[in-house]
């Protein structure tokens, strides 16, 4: 027996780390990153929560946002922590349903982006030719056009549409509108990433077996360029809030429950009479997720990118 | 070298964005002596074309530059009718069938290239003659059609031989008309079907009837909408559409001299200061398209703007409990103006909805159900009259013992019973209503939830469908909005024009949005269209009004009350209801609004 094998059976080899695990290990060294995930997620589970309790008809607090709690623009106090507004109904729990809104609309905009975006950058990365050239073109001329104007005209064209028997309106139109004009920077990013895998070794193996593109695509350059697609995701949902606060500001978003930017074009008007906490309250929502977001998604790419790691 | 050509383009960049920030776009004010009249409009213009304007917007700018044969005292109340392109009244046939109307002499349209040389001619019968034609010709699809429908002998028949024409530019105009006759340059005689007392306050002192020059429309084509010829004090100089307008002196007007006598009371107001002397004062009229009250109220506090009125929000910053004008805005020499509106609005029904139509419980229940003085004290500072009829306070016709018949009342425990009974109707529970909203802002919106609110409160599920103001009038025009929020400002000092919008002949696309129908209000509007102003038409008026709220097409909300404020320097601001020329009689202390700016 060599001395070699004496070692290997004596001492266990040391056990290897996935991408996702050495990713999450890093991640999970970053307490600030951490401490965002939390506020997202409480974000997400009070979302989740008010979604459920609407659904089961739950009789809580942030679902009737629509009660009268007190009288016509009571200033923050015990009773109402952060006062009411015309028809004295509390801003905290409006604020509480806003969030409700934005995640849906941010989570369906997001959903529907890399549905489109995602397939059409690795087709036209993995084809090239005839197929990328009329892919490129329809990005490029989506992405020339502003990008706020097109979701405003997206928004005003669906608005009150029918489509097979279900009436777009409220947010639906909003996420639909936001979804269908955002997906060219992740099919842009997909597209860069397939043509550089392509003629890795792992596909030309692929391809001397036969497998076919739709394999290729979907069962092997895919599954290796999805930590990208999760860091766009984590990057780009909060732009997605931010358009529909914009929407919602410009009269174009939810408009029959309370949103964050309904709340801000009210308060806007409000402001001019002292009443400041509407503006106050829902400029805090979506502050603290912008912060925790967009902080939790650079983290995220740190730690994922193996470009960018660092430790 | 390098450096140097990028010091040229930042400072290049500086000066062009210092440039962009200097325009205001209030006009640039050079002469501090120009008088300039400096307003707001808080929506965009469609049409400068008085055929083809039926908004407020629209005929505040044309009003300026168009002129009609009547006009309305600008001092004297009760309102009464003056010549203004006329020479005098009309003689009226003992019939009251035909008017015979003199034109004044030597009045000229502003100097156009539409006209040879450019040099204006003189205005004639003819031109009113073809303004009458154009709102006839269905090829113009003129909104203010009805108001001449079966009313002047042939011109029905001239619209009818429109409809045969394939091309707008195949219609011949010189087709004579046997109603409308010019016997010469200075002489217009109108022959009607049947007396039709209203014709000189709805018809020729409405900007509908302004004479436009031929020449101009078929110069400038279907672009006649932005290029308005008239014979009135001012002239169009600039219009960057949904931003700015400016109008200039007409030099080709006549002068037209500010009236010696008023009201009691005028005189000490300052009202008569300028009595007989010659009109217009003010050089330019400039009017900033500002869609939001509030950017338009500090403009006003700033001294940008001459007007303004008080946004809802600003209300306790500008009027005290009492009434008055808070010492801020009394220190800044500003003055406030209060005066009715001859104006209504209400939440409408469309009686041709399956479900609202036939179950006048739920109607009812609807109108108890809705708080009025709460959205009134919540929208509106608590300064608007409860509707608790259709015709305003302002009308002599008005029904002083309306209030106790009570179909204004907010009753929601009588609004529950009656939901009960309006479901028995319906044959069980009752399906969500839809109430169509105009507008997305937040006026809108909290209109709106405060519907919602109260509807619910009684038992009655409701979705407000909110739209732009074109979707919004489509929708009324094609009887699909089920319920909808509405109102109607009359153009008269009469009560005919709330109750043309219940007669039956005008359904939708009328101006019967309601698509109401009765048969007695039908005979009694008849009735009326022939008579003169007097005590029985007021009585018939009132038992109108009565017939209508008994069947309650609508739940009436409010009628409204005018708060304008103005700076020190406009002079002859006296408020009036039933014009839209009155930039003329505006004169400007430019010394005080200097002083103003310096402060």
């Amino acid at each position: 027996m060599s001395e070699q094998q004496i070692i290997s059976k004596t001492l266990p080899l040391p056990k290897g780390r996935s991408l996702w695990q050495d990713g999450l290990r890093r991640l999970g060294r970053r307490r600030f990153a951490m401490a965002c995930f939390v506020v997202i997620v409480l974000y997400f589970l009070l979302a989740g929560f008010i979604y459920l309790a609407e659904l089961f008809d739950w009789q809580v607090a942030p679902i009737r946002w629509s009660q009268e709690v007190g009288s016509q623009y009571e200033s923050p106090s015990g009773e109402n922590l952060f006062g009411t507004d015309i028809f004295g109904q509390s801003v905290l729990r409006k604020t509480l349903y806003g969030t409700k809104t934005s995640m849906t609309v941010a989570m369906f905009a997001s959903f529907i982006s890399i549905a489109i975006g995602v397939p059409l950058g690795a087709i036209a990365g993995y084809f090239r030719g005839f197929i990328d050239e009329v892919i490129v073109w329809l990005y490029s001329t989506l992405s020339s056009i502003p990008y706020i104007l097109l979701i405003l005209a997206f928004a005003v064209v669906l608005r009150d549409k029918t489509f097979f028997g279900y009436k777009l309106a409220g947010i639906t139109t909003v996420y639909l509108a936001i979804g269908l004009t955002s997906w060219v920077g992740i099919c842009r990013l997909i597209r860069g990433e397939v043509i550089k895998h392509k003629n890795r070794e792992y596909i030309l193996a692929a391809k001397s077996y036969g497998c076919s593109a739709k394999r290729i695509i979907f069962k092997h350059l895919l599954p290796n360029v999805f930590h990208l697609i999760i860091i766009d995701f984590s990057l780009r949902f909060v732009g997605f809030i931010h358009a529909e606060v914009i929407l919602s500001f410009l009269g174009l978003g939810e408009t029959t429950r309370p949103s964050w930017g309904a709340m801000i074009n009210d308060a806007r008007i409000e402001l001019a009479r002292g009443v400041w906490w509407q503006m106050a309250t829902a400029t805090f929502a979506i502050f603290f997720i912008s912060l925790a977001l967009n902080i939790f998604g650079d983290a995220l790419r740190d730690s994922l990118d193996p470009k960018l790691r660092t430790q | 070298m390098r450096i140097a050509i990028r010091s040229i383009v930042l400072l290049t960049t500086i000066f062009i964005l210092l440039a962009v920030i200097g325009c205001d776009g209030s006009g640039s004010e050079n002469d501090p002596d120009e008088m300039i009249l400096r307003q707001a409009l808080f929506n965009k213009i469609k049409s400068l074309d008085p055929v083809s304007m039926r908004d407020v917007y629209s005929a505040t700018v044309s009003g300026q530059i168009f002129e009609t044969l009547y006009q309305y005292h600008f001092l004297k109340r009760p309102y009464e009718l003056i010549p203004l392109l006329a020479e005098e009244m009309p003689q009226i046939s003992e019939d009251m069938l035909v008017y015979t109307i003199k034109i004044k002499k030597g009045v000229l349209f502003q100097d156009d290239k539409c006209f040879p040389l450019g040099k204006a001619r003189e205005l004639t019968s003819g031109d009113f003659v073809y303004g009458l034609k154009r709102v006839a010709d269905i090829k113009n699809l003129s909104e203010n059609w009805s108001v001449f429908d079966n009313k002047i002998v042939g011109l029905d028949e001239f619209r009818e031989y429109t409809k045969t024409c394939k091309k707008a530019e195949d219609v011949d105009y010189s087709r004579p008309i046997a109603g409308l006759q010019m016997p010469d340059d200075y002489t217009l005689v109108i022959r009607l079907k049947r007396p039709w007392p209203q014709l000189i306050g709805t018809a020729l002192a409405d900007m509908v009837t302004s004479p436009v020059a031929k020449e101009a429309v078929d110069y400038y084509g279907e672009d006649i909408i932005s290029h308005p010829v008239g014979t009135g004090p001012y002239m169009l100089k600039k219009w960057h559409r949904g931003s700015y307008i400016e109008l200039v002196r007409n030099p080709n007007f006549r002068g037209e001299l500010y009236p010696s006598e008023g009201e009691p009371g005028d005189a000490e107001a300052g009202y008569l200061d300028d009595a007989g002397k010659i009109m217009p004062f003010a050089d330019k009229v400039v009017w900033t398209i500002i869609e939001e009250y509030q950017p338009a109220w500090l403009l006003f506090l700033q001294g940008k703007l001459d007007t303004s009125v008080i946004p809802k929000d600003n209300f306790d910053e500008a009027i005290t409990g009492i009434g008055e004008l808070t010492p801020e805005l009394k220190q800044r020499n500003i003055h406030l103006k209060i005066f009715s509106d001859p104006s209504t609005f209400w939440l409408g029904f469309n009686m041709q909805d399956a479900v609202l139509g036939e179950n006048k419980p739920l109607r009812l229940a609807i109108s108890r159900a809705i708080d009025r003085k709460r959205f009134i004290d919540l929208f509106f500072n608590g300064r608007h009259p409860i509707a608790d009829g259709f015709i305003p306070p302002l009308m002599a016709s008005y029904n002083p013992k309306i209030k106790e018949k009570g179909y204004s009342r907010y009753d929601p425990n009588d609004a529950r019973k009656l939901v009960e009974e309006a479901e028995e109707i319906y044959g069980g529970k009752l399906p969500k209503l839809r109430i169509a909203m105009p507008g997305t802002d937040t006026f809108a919106r909290q209109f709106g939830q405060f519907l919602t609110r109260n509807l619910n409160d009684v038992g009655i599920d409701v979705e407000i469908d909110y739209m732009d103001w074109p979707t919004y009038q489509e929708k009324l025009n094609t009887s699909s909005a089920q319920m909808f929020a509405s109102g109607i400002v009359a153009s008269i000092p009469d009560a005919e024009d709330f109750m043309g919008i219940f007669y039956s002949k005008n359904k939708a696309p009328g101006s019967n949005k309601f698509n109401y129908y009765n048969a007695e209000f039908d005979k009694l509007y008849e009735e009326i269209a022939t008579m003169f102003d007097s005590p029985e038409r007021r009585e018939l008026y009132q038992k109108m009004e009565l017939v209508v709220l008994e069947d309650c097409p609508a739940a009436f909300l409010n009628h409204r009350i005018a708060y304008v404020l103005h700076h020190d320097w406009v002079k002859n601001y006296k408020p009036h209801v039933f014009q839209y020329g009155l930039s003329k009689y505006r004169r400007i202390d430019t010394a005080k609004r200097a002083e103003y700016k310096g402060r």
